[in-house]
């Protein structure tokens, strides 16, 4: 079975071969790279400051955080799926990292519990994946809509997060060297080789996910199951399975946003992540996701999370009252969507107009790249 | 070809967009700036990070920063962070990067606020809190905050006397994690405790909002149809409980009591719906925050031994509330 769908993805893989597909992703991605560039441009004629090496670094961590999430959250779209519940999950996955560096008390033992840093890093690592594993079998067994199943996980989550800290931060993470279990903020704090952890963790989740995607038989099932799902279910995809995997994955982005930002704000607030999953859902689709699922790519999610962070901070940094900055960022999301519409229909256009004259049927085969 | 010429056309409408209103909005700050050069200083920027720009309270706060600091001879700039921690961090390393002299700040919580602040004082930045403090102290050149104790305890006594010392009552609760919420409420929980013949039915968390206030109190005035008092933490929750009653037609017998002193409160107090409201003396905090900011850009010291200064708060009745002549401000 699984020998067979393997086969029909590598004949899809093959398809893709064409140079013809690489250049028509190129032109994609080119648009958001192009209005990066803009930004780039125009914010360092507007303002000395924005191209200084440290602005460039501070940026890039802003940035690399919402890249974070935007990489789950587009394997999710990739699938015609969408997570609401990003932000929360980064809120409750910082507090259960929190209330563990306070010390869990066992009532029934009288005992209290100081768990190893790393010991904290895999558990609030797990929470993240549970909550996206619970959003995964609501949407894959019980048939709920993505939008649906994850808004509803978006309150339950926060409300957790809520419910643990009693609405009050936790804000003593250093630890203590007797109870050993110290060096969590210092572990995230930390900037090896000049460039601050978010952003390696960027490095690391982008380069993961672009292999699994583009290399893995997981990654060819996501893009043909997004292309169309009843078609992957005939060719033998195993659809429910790879819909589990994405929610889970995504949570675990999440997870990992969450202990990234609870260490930038050396406190584990559960209001923290809120909206964060409309961010990262902007930065997928300037970056030339469908949200129909089938088409998107890690290097234009990143491309699009760059446009976003580097919008807005280049906005708040030449003083652009706060007003005109919402209105200038949604409107930058419109105009990339839009273009991206406009050029989906050209290019619909055309490949009917090729299919009509010399009939090749690899033209009209939805490209998984 | 055509559509690639229609997309780097769209683009560059976007640049253009772009440019001129991050021109336009720089000229005027410059402008603004220039004249009023009497502090003798060599000028620069300080940065106002508030928490709300679409809510008058925070508005009074940063129109009071933004003129305080032009009068100094400084450049301002404003922004919120929406009591978004992560927001506020952001703010405060694109304020470092923009080499700002100082940095009023209106922090985002008093646990979480206290990286960004050591971050921006690190980089050699003096950083002012008003209106809320943060859980460090030495950090931060001044925390300037009203006294929300005495100003629950004023608030409380004044509603116990319009409520005769004794009734039913019930509360709306600030957001949980915002410490003032506590505050407030044990401010007048505190007073309160002293009549035994006022009873407390019931309490809802409303988050500091009107909307969630409305919606919160009718279903206490469904719970509770005999209450004859309402303790809020805050004008905007007292004002939705204020719609509730008024369409249970309950208004006429039952004392609300608000908090902050906004306008559109002082008017409810003015026209007998609201017993009384309680003035946070914001615009005062606000303009001490920046003298004490451009003292120490010219000293090195705010000129103020103490680095935590509270205000006291004042009480608005129908007495007094006809010298409330501008958002946030009394008449002396």
């Amino acid at each position: 079975m699984s020998e067979l769908s393997h086969a029909a993805g590598k004949a899809a893989a093959a398809q893709d071969t064409s140079r013809k597909i690489n250049l028509r992703a190129l032109m994609m991605e080119g648009r958001a790279l192009f209005a990066l560039l803009l930004i780039v441009v125009v914010f360092s004629l507007l303002s000395p400051n924005f191209l200084s090496a440290d602005n460039l670094i501070i940026m890039t961590r802003h940035v690399a955080m919402n890249a974070i999430l935007a990489i789950g959250m587009l394997l999710v779209i990739l699938n015609g799926g969408i997570d609401l519940s990003v932000g929360s999950t980064v809120g409750l996955s910082g507090v259960v990292a929190g209330m563990l560096l306070q010390g869990l008390e066992i009532k029934s033992l009288n005992v209290f519990l100081y768990p190893a840093v790393w010991v904290v890093i895999i558990v609030s690592l797990g929470v993240g994946t549970l909550v996206g594993y619970v959003n995964g079998v609501v949407v894959a067994r019980l048939k709920v809509a993505p939008f649906i199943a994850t808004l509803g996980m978006l309150y339950v989550a926060r409300g957790i997060a809520l419910l643990i800290t009693n609405g009050t931060p936790f804000s003593s993470l250093e630890g203590e060297a007797g109870l050993g279990n110290t060096g969590f903020l210092t572990f995230l704090k930390g900037a090896p080789l000049g460039l601050p952890m978010p952003v390696w963790a960027m490095i690391l989740f982008a380069a993961i996910f672009a292999v699994v995607l583009s290399k893995s038989p997981f990654g060819r099932w996501l893009y043909a199951t997004g292309g169309n799902e009843r078609a992957a279910e005939l060719s033998g995809v195993p659809v429910k399975k790879v819909q589990t995997r994405i929610y889970v994955l995504s949570g675990l982005c999440a997870a990992a946003v969450g202990l990234l930002l609870t260490g930038d704000l050396s406190s584990a607030t559960p209001a923290a992540g809120e909206f964060f999953e409309l961010n990262a859902i902007a930065a997928v689709v300037i970056g030339g996701a469908a949200l129909s699922g089938g088409r998107g790519t890690i290097r234009g999610t990143l491309i699009g999370a760059f446009v976003i962070g580097f919008l807005v901070d280049g906005l708040v940094l030449i003083g652009v009252s706060q007003f005109w900055q919402q209105i200038i960022k949604g409107a930058v999301i419109i105009v990339a969507v839009a273009l991206d519409q406009l050029q989906q229909t050209l290019q619909k256009r055309r490949s009917a107009k090729a299919a009509v004259s010399p009939p090749k049927p690899s033209e009209r085969t939805p490209a998984p790249v | 070809m055509f559509r690639k010429i229609a997309v780097v056309a769209a683009m560059g409408v976007m640049a253009l967009s772009l440019a001129s209103c991050g021109g336009s909005s720089s000229s005027t700050a410059s402008s603004s700036a220039a004249p009023a050069a009497g502090g003798g200083s060599q000028g620069g920027t300080i940065a106002v990070i508030t928490v709300d720009l679409a809510n008058s309270y925070w508005q009074a706060e940063a129109n009071t920063a933004k003129a305080e600091i032009e009068k100094a001879g400084y450049k301002a700039t404003v922004n919120a962070h929406g009591a978004d921690a992560d927001k506020q961090n952001q703010l405060i390393d694109t304020a470092i990067s923009n080499k700002v002299k100082a940095i009023i700040l209106d922090p985002a919580g008093a646990d979480e606020s206290v990286a960004a602040v050591q971050k921006a004082t690190d980089a050699g930045i003096p950083v002012l809190l008003v209106n809320a403090e943060i859980s460090k102290q030495g950090i931060a050149k001044s925390q300037i905050i009203s006294n929300n104790a005495q100003g629950a305890t004023i608030g409380a006594e004044a509603w116990v006397k319009a409520m005769g010392g004794k009734g039913k009552y019930v509360e709306l609760f600030g957001n949980p994690t915002d410490n003032n919420a506590k505050v407030r409420s044990d401010g007048y929980a505190a007073v309160i405790s002293a009549y035994p013949d006022l009873k407390k039915l019931g309490q809802e968390t409303a988050n500091w909002d009107r909307a969630q206030g409305k919606d919160k109190m009718e279903g206490l005035i469904a719970a509770h149809p005999d209450m004859t008092g309402v303790i809020a933490g805050n004008d905007e929750m007292a004002l939705g409980a204020i719609e509730a009653l008024k369409g249970a037609k309950m208004l006429d017998k039952v004392k609300v009591l608000g908090f902050d002193g906004s306008a559109d409160a002082v008017n409810a107090v003015r026209s007998g719906t609201m017993v009384a409201t309680v003035l946070q003396p914001i615009v005062q905090g606000t303009t001490n925050a920046v003298a004490q900011a451009v003292e120490y850009l010219k000293t090195g010291k705010t000129g103020v031994p103490d680095e935590k200064q509270s205000i006291d708060c004042v009480l608005i009745t129908k007495d007094n509330a006809d010298k409330y002549t501008s958002p946030f401000v009394m008449e002396k």
